[in-house]
């Protein structure tokens, strides 16, 4: 397998929310970066931008 | 002196080869410091401007990403196997923020999506249109068949042909010829 083969395996399991177990193991707290983490991350940032534009149209 | 401008025999084996960044231990080992490096690294200007320029021309972002982990892996940042379990989560980043941008991107994982180069669709996409292709095949045959003007080797046609009495008369057999009397009647 090429990397590039195994970086695309990977991005498909982390889009399908899968995360890296044994990784999360060594933590107890678990990791930090799931994929749960990046939706928060998402409505975060684009609800931001829509806040930006609506203060925007105001002024 | 030249003599002595070569390599001595056997240097390689006394070569540190930890000169190399990924023959050293790396410099990230932790995950969650991985992808916190490579989201800052993806914050700043420059990688910024680079990332939306390769998703404007249509680059996958698996590419992208393939990139940016090369690119850590040869400076010794992190290891291979932390690279690919890091892939994940920047395709997710560089997905965000082309969003944010409003930049349509192809995460370029689905291989039935993907579109097969050929000399056509190539120069359809230069704007290179060939009017000679709309002929047809038989007729362009038919000239090159009965236009064959030129050429050592060409086949030659009626009017080249040396009849058959010329080709006797150069060939010295022709009977009917009469002899010409020499001018000086010396015979």
């Amino acid at each position: 397998m090429k990397f590039e083969d195994a970086v695309k395996k990977s991005i498909k399991a982390f889009m399908n929310g899968k995360i890296p177990a044994a990784t999360n193991e060594l933590s107890e707290e678990g990791i930090f970066h799931t994929p749960a983490y990046f939706d928060e991350l998402e409505e975060e940032m684009l609800s931001e931008d829509n806040d930006e534009e609506i203060v925007d149209e105001d002024v | 002196m030249k003599m002595f401008d070569f390599p001595i025999a056997g240097a390689n084996y006394a070569a540190d080869t930890r000169n190399y960044p990924w023959h050293r231990p790396p410099d990230i080992v932790s995950y969650d410091e991985g992808v916190d490096y490579l989201i800052r690294k993806m914050n700043e200007p420059e990688e910024l401007e680079l990332v939306y320029a390769l998703l404007k021309i249509d680059t996958h972002v698996a590419t992208v990403v393939s990139a940016i982990l090369m690119q850590g892996i040869s400076r010794g940042k992190f290891s291979i196997d932390l690279a690919i379990l890091m892939a994940g989560p920047l395709a997710r980043y560089i997905g965000i923020i082309a969003d944010e941008q409003e930049i349509k991107y192809d995460m370029g994982l689905n291989e039935e999506n993907r579109v097969v180069i050929t000399p056509t669709s190539l120069k359809l996409a230069l704007g290179i249109f060939d009017d000679d292709e709309e002929e047809d095949p038989d007729e362009i045959v038919e000239e090159a068949v009965t236009n064959s003007e030129g050429g050592l080797m060409a086949t030659p046609t009626d009017a080249e042909t040396a009849s058959e009495e010329e080709q006797a008369a150069m060939l010295g057999l022709s009977t009917d010829e009469e002899e010409e009397e020499p001018v000086d009647g010396l015979a």
